[in-house]
């Protein structure tokens, strides 16, 4: 089952890295990238987009604010926040927010149990 | 090269220029939060960066990096002179290994040394700023610097105050206490005894502040080996800039434009298709003044088409002067402060666009102008709080738009051109006699510091050289197309202005030689070079002429017909086989030379109105090329 991704980060260089490791997991899946928080809202709109996964720090509106932004456009939409501060509070604050919270750098295993998670919850959606 | 090291190198870059801007300015403004958090997520994207390919060394260090300017947000660290420094330091070490990088396609194997090196100084920055004592620590640590413009001390003493560092930088618990005590006093005394009373002080003040032992042994290390540096002997010239970036083959280029360029494209495929219409008009034999009528507007549309696709093509090379301008604040900083005449750079108009290879070419005339105010132009601060004039120097940058010409100024409020000055030195230079520099009036008196081999520093200081002059600036901006003048008020500042074009269209000639001399015909009338026994060239009446593959070719002697010697004979003759509106024909020349890629500037002076020339370039050495006009050549 294919689904569409959206991918979050300022850094061009970090989404080729997550759209890597995404590509080892589930090379069928279909990617879509947005810069900042604006352009992921705009993607999110316009076309499907079954989860994505942001990035905290962000210029703009960070991704936790993107994700409060998202989670009201599209309740139940499987999120995770990547961030390379393990802070406690970020962590919570992420949890809080009903997402992820996935480490920087992103590692195959730390990715690969988000979307099973995610996948489950998008199958148990559709029945 | 892997493309996320491409990405890398790219995004690299930009978070370095993006940083250093950042940094700059929230020293100017240290209240600006804006720029506070854009210089930590710079430090932050960038370690992130670091890791996705996997250069742990360059990760470490700007997570330091990263802690401290976190530090900074939170208000547990005051954002010192020494602290941006040191951050513009990583900042500068990151550039380094992005162009090693670039270089070589990996990540370089030797950086964990200096990484480690920069990391340590971040950490000492962070632990010092713990509250035990905090504030007066830090300051303490700025206080302890040495008096600059005095006579070096004697090697030994330099040696046993370096044995000192060693000391400290030993933080192995046992005996921590006594070495530090002890390295302090034998410090203390060297210094004393080198007539440095009051770093002593300072010194030995630091060390008793309070703080942890292991930082304070450590930073009382740094502290002193950062004393030590400020008094050895100057070393060569360190030139403030970290160097010309390696020539950028790729350029960024707006979207918009492409997709300008993709609707030309169409149109242009539109127009082709107009004209294979016609030419089945002609084939079904139709009226020729309908004929004529629909070939003329499909022209039209031609000509409209071609100009807006040379005009899209010029946009593409375009880029903001931005790109040349972005290193200098920091140079500025970095200079004013090497030369203790503390000035500041102002910049206007970096959003003006200029043609790549202008803006590339321009960046090290201008810096050249900027050395040289700093240099030359400015007085010191004492000097201009006596004159009324604020201590801190204005040097303003402005860039603006002027029709096909972009004018770029460098200003400062120095003290101008000391004119009685240049003209002695010229005439002790032998740059013309006694009498002419006396009959010169101001403005060419003035224009006097454009001679080359022109340097009126009485020392010749670091920064701006021997020898590498004005001459040299005049030199490139004429290549490129420009000219640059000067303009001066005694005590009130010196005005740099550059005029040059905004794009450049650049010729293709092939250089020849012919009757001693070097000339270039233009390679788009070149079509081919051939060498045929002197016996294939008949004589028909006065002229000559060659036969070549069945057609016949008059041979023009260009040294001859251009005036200077005639072709040196020879059994085989060197032809150069032209075309221009539709008529062939053969130049004899000497010799072939190579070929070049040339700006052309159209004839002036003596050069107007002589025939055959098209137009005039400087080449490398500094030679006049005339450039031939192939058409005028064969009439």
């Amino acid at each position: 089952m294919s689904y569409r991704i959206l991918i979050v980060d300022d850094s061009k260089l970090a989404r080729m890295a997550v759209g890597k490791i995404l590509g080892t997991v589930h090379p069928g899946w279909t990617r879509v990238e947005a810069a900042n928080a604006d352009e992921a809202v705009a993607r999110v709109r316009e076309a499907t987009v079954d989860l994505a996964v942001v990035d905290f720090n962000m210029p703009g509106r960070n991704g936790l604010e993107l994700v409060a932004e998202l989670r009201a456009l599209k309740p139940g939409m499987p999120l995770a926040v990547i961030s390379a501060n393990h802070q406690t509070e970020i962590v919570t604050r992420v949890g809080e927010a009903g997402a992820t919270f996935l480490a920087k750098p992103l590692t195959e295993a730390a990715l690969r149990c988000f979307l099973d998670t995610a996948i489950m919850h998008l199958e148990a959606a559709r029945s | 090269m892997n493309e996320f090291i491409e990405q890398f190198l790219v995004e690299g870059r930009e978070l370095v220029a993006q940083g250093s801007d950042d940094l700059l300015a929230l020293e100017e403004n240290p209240g600006d939060k804006e720029r506070r958090d854009s210089a930590f997520r710079a430090f932050h994207t960038l370690k992130g960066a670091a890791g996705i390919v996997d250069f742990e060394a360059m990760a470490q260090t700007l997570h330091a990096g990263e802690d401290v300017l976190s530090a900074v947000r939170s208000g547990a660290v005051v954002m010192t002179a020494a602290v941006t420094d040191l951050c513009l330091d990583c900042l500068d070490q990151v550039t380094t290994w992005l162009d090693q990088m670039q270089a070589t396609g990996e990540v370089p194997g030797d950086a964990q040394a200096r990484a480690d090196q920069i990391a340590r100084q971040f950490r000492l920055v962070s632990e010092a700023a713990r509250p035990v004592g905090a504030a007066s620590f830090s300051e303490a640590t700025e206080e302890v610097g040495a008096e600059p413009q005095r006579g070096a001390p004697p090697p030994a003493a330099l040696a046993v105050l370096e044995e000192q560092v060693t000391l400290l930088r030993n933080t192995a618990p046992a005996g921590l206490r006594g070495r530090r005590s002890s390295a302090v006093r034998v410090a203390a005394s060297v210094l004393r005894g080198i007539d440095r009373s009051s770093e002593a002080a300072d010194f030995e003040r630091l060390a008793g502040a309070t703080a942890p032992p292991e930082p304070l042994a450590e930073t009382l290390a740094e502290t002193l080996a950062r004393l030590v540096e400020e008094l050895s002997p100057p070393g060569p010239a360190q030139t403030a800039s970290p160097g010309a970036t390696p020539a950028e083959t790729s350029v960024r280029v707006d979207v918009h434009r492409i997709d300008a360029l993709v609707k030309l494209a169409g149109e242009l495929t539109v127009a082709k298709n107009a004209l294979g219409h016609c030419a089945r008009l002609i084939r079904d034999d139709t009226d020729p003044r309908r004929l004529a009528a629909e070939l003329k507007a499909q022209h039209l549309q031609l000509e409209r088409l071609v100009a807006d696709l040379q005009q899209s093509v010029v946009a593409l090379r375009v880029l903001p002067l931005q790109t040349a301008f972005q290193r200098f604040p920091r140079l500025v900083r970095e200079m004013a402060g090497a030369l203790a005449k503390p000035a500041r750079l102002m910049i206007e108009g970096a959003t003006t666009e200029a043609d790549k290879t202008i803006v590339a070419a321009i960046s090290e005339p201008l810096l050249h102008v900027i050395r040289n105010s700093l240099d030359h132009g400015l007085e010191t601060a004492e000097e201009r709080t006596a004159l009324g004039k604020p201590a801190i120097a204005t040097i303003r940058l402005r860039a603006m738009r002027q029709g096909e010409h972009i004018v770029i100024e460098v200003e400062d409020d120095g003290r101008g051109i000391d004119l009685a000055r240049v003209r002695s030195v010229a005439a002790a230079r032998g740059v013309a006699s006694a009498a002419a520099i006396a009959a010169m009036s101001e403005a060419e008196a003035t224009d006097l510091i454009f001679a080359p081999g022109f340097s009126t520093a009485a020392s010749v200081s670091d920064l701006s050289g021997r020898g590498v002059g004005m001459d040299v600036v005049r030199t490139t901006v004429e290549r490129l197309g420009g000219r640059v003048f000067v303009s001066s008020r005694p005590g009130l500042g010196t005005l740099i202005r550059f005029n040059l074009p905004f794009a450049v269209m650049m010729t293709r000639v092939m250089i020849v030689e012919a009757g001693g001399q070097m000339f270039g015909l233009p390679l788009e009338a070149v079509v081919e070079t051939v060498r045929v026994p002197r016996a294939a060239i008949a004589a028909v009446g006065a002229a000559r002429a060659l036969v070549l593959r069945d057609r016949t070719l008059p041979v023009i002697d260009l040294g001859k017909s251009l005036g200077v010697e005639p072709a040196t004979g020879g059994a085989e003759a060197t032809i150069v086989v032209v075309s221009a509106m539709g008529q062939l024909g053969g130049l004899e020349v000497d010799r072939l030379g190579e070929r070049l890629d040339v700006m052309l500037a159209a004839p002036e002076g003596l050069l107007t109105g002589v025939p055959c020339i098209d137009g005039t370039t400087l080449m490398g050495d500094g030679r006049v090329l005339i450039v031939l006009d192939i058409r005028e050549l064969l009439e």
